[in-house]
């Protein structure tokens, strides 16, 4: 297993230009934020000013970068390298020198794991630069960088960044999960992205389609299959992480009436935990039955 | 020596097309065939005639209609790890563009956990492409990808080696080089080589045996020196052509070429065709024999029309 993750790493890293454009943009915009920043602090005293009197601390910073993944917009723009990844290997007509050589089933599992890891790391060097270049910038700036660093402190942020950090590898395995399946249907990679981009934007804009339709029907429990949603969930588990409640959501579906939304942090993985299991052995399934030389 | 044969296949069927009947294309229909452990296999066919089907099912990367596919007595399907014992190009070596050669070997051998450093630059060696193993194959020119596909599939140092046309593209010292060094697996490494290719020169120089498929049908199978033994190629020129080829039609198998007949016959049958000419009132101004050739047999015995592959 291994072998095949190392293969897998290889092919994602290797495409330099997929990787460098869709992934290592993150981080590396990071250290060109932080130098725009210090050329801008370095000629204006106002910005000076306000980064001696902000109160980001290098906590918010390693945890906060990870908000970019766990929320919709993040995971759009994760699609087109999933998409790549998966429906890439139809295009490069490379599956059929990777097929007999392992199963199917490992060879998508491995894929889908590979590529978490890969964003998941790629994250994990961009918070370490958000954290340390502001952190820079707030020094030269004269202002005060916190909080100090005590083992409860240490203890405190590591819990919260693992979790978000897991978040974000849920919610890459989503996105995923949806480029995957439509890259492997439409053997495309354009395809790939194109549907998958709609499926995750229709499945965040559901809510509007599940109130019109609660509103017809005179119906309040199908607003509530918006609970069940990955957008919601993702969203609700991030709260959950940052700010240790639930994010309630207020879905009215008539003048006065209107349903509350608000799930426990257990349910929302629990249905996360569904999503992926079911998106990724849909995708394993359709691999199976294929013939990958077609 | 295995003693089991290296693929056996057994009434093997493939049906490509929906679930309406017209739609349907019968690319393999019912084949059977062993290819014995050590040797040389020819697989040749015109284009559509099924080879490639036939050799994307026994790699499993397509499923059967019907009919099972063995390799070393085991079950393809069933026992998917059998086909660590395989090295295969099909349809040309593909691989992926933006990685050197050497990382692209060596994402294969990690894909199917045998990676070795060391077998691998002795495969790059092997198949010349040292000098050039560091550079993106995206570089890489037709032949340089075939050599590339014959050390991929190599890599597993396997048994079996499954090649679907693997001197395309390459120039004739290149051609006369991988056959060689193919001849060489099965003579110095006891390997078998299942090799397709429409190039029936290159079949006939180095293979053993040779099974002939034409629409999805074995036609003629067997070491290549018995399907050859005996058999002439005897070119005439005579007139009328139309009435010549309506005597011999009935008895030997007649093609037409270049405003003559070739007709393929056992060499006591060269004066029974002259005679029956020259009976049927035809005038007969050339009869030249020669040695039948690969070629000239495939032609006969496939005819023509091409149907699936």
């Amino acid at each position: 297993m291994i072998n095949l993750f190392r293969a897998e790493w290889a092919k994602i890293n290797g495409n330099r230009w997929v990787s460098g454009c869709m992934i290592w943009i993150f981080p590396i915009g990071a250290v060109a934020i932080m130098l725009l920043l210090g050329v801008i602090m370095a000629f204006s005293s106002a910005t000076r000013a306000s980064f001696a009197t902000d109160n980001s601390g290098w906590n918010d910073m390693l945890v906060g970068t990870w908000s970019i993944l766990n929320n919709p917009l993040g995971r759009l723009l994760l699609l087109g390298f999933t998409a790549v990844i998966f429906a890439g290997e139809y295009q490069w007509s490379t599956w059929k020198n990777v097929v007999p050589r392992s199963r199917r089933v490992s060879l998508i599992l491995t894929k889908f794991f590979t590529l978490g890891v890969f964003v998941v790391f790629a994250f994990v060097i961009m918070s370490i630069l958000l954290a340390v270049g502001w952190g820079i910038l707030t020094w030269i700036a004269g202002g005060h960088y916190g909080p100090r660093v005590t083992m409860d402190v240490v203890r405190d942020v590591a819990g919260d960044y693992g979790l978000a950090a897991g978040l974000a590898f849920i919610s890459t395995l989503i996105a995923a999960g949806f480029a995957a399946l439509a890259g492997m249907l439409t053997r495309s990679i354009l395809g790939g992205v194109l549907v998958s981009f709609a499926v995750t934007l229709g499945e965040a804009a559901s809510a509007i389609g599940l109130s019109i339709i609660a509103f017809f029907l005179d119906w309040a429990p199908v607003l509530k299959l918006y609970r069940f949603t990955p957008t919601y969930n993702l969203l609700n588990v991030n709260e959950w992480i940052v700010n240790h409640q639930a994010v309630v959501m207020d879905m009215s579906y008539g003048d006065t009436k209107h349903v509350v939304l608000s799930n426990s942090m257990e349910f929302s993985l629990l249905a996360l935990g569904v999503w992926i299991v079911g998106l990724i052995a849909l995708t394993a399934y359709w691999f199976q039955r294929q013939d990958v030389t077609s | 020596m295995e003693s089991q044969p290296a693929i056996h296949i057994e009434h093997l069927v493939k049906t490509f097309g929906g679930l309406r009947k017209r739609k349907r294309i019968q690319a393999v229909r019912d084949i059977s065939f062993e290819v014995p452990a050590g040797t040389v296999y020819g697989f040749l066919g015109p284009n559509g005639a099924g080879k490639t089907t036939t050799i994307r099912m026994l790699l499993d990367l397509i499923h059967p209609t019907r009919g099972d596919a063995y390799i070393f007595g085991q079950h393809v399907h069933r026992n998917h790890g059998v086909l660590r014992r395989v090295g295969a190009i099909v349809e040309g070596a593909m691989f992926y563009n933006f990685l050197s050669a050497r990382r692209n070997l060596e994402v294969l051998a990690r894909t199917g956990d045998h990676y070795d450093a060391a077998r691998i630059d002795s495969l790059l060696e092997q198949v010349g492409l040292t000098p050039r193993a560091g550079q993106r194959v995206k570089g890489y020119s037709t032949g340089m990808k075939q050599r590339l596909g014959l050390a991929a599939a190599l890599l597993s140092d396997p048994d079996l080696l499954i090649l679907d046309e693997p001197t395309n593209g390459l120039d004739p010292s290149g051609m006369h080089e991988i056959r060689s060094f193919i001849r060489d697996l099965a003579d110095r490494q006891g390997k078998t080589v299942f090799l397709s290719s429409h190039l029936l020169g290159e079949i006939e120089q180095i293979c053993d045996r040779v099974a002939i498929i034409n629409r999805g049908q074995i036609v003629r199978e067997g070491v290549v020196a018995d399907l050859l033994a005996g058999k002439v190629q005897l070119h005439v020129e005579a007139d009328p052509i139309a009435q010549a080829a309506a005597l011999l039609n009935e008895r030997w198998p007649v093609v037409s070429v270049n405003g003559g007949l070739d007709i393929t016959a056992a060499r006591e049958d060269m004066p029974h065709i002259v005679r029956r000419l020259v009976e049927g009132g035809v005038d007969v101004y050339q009869a030249v024999s020669q040695r039948q050739t690969l070629e000239d047999y495939f032609l006969a015995v496939t005819g023509d029309g091409p149907a699936h592959d």
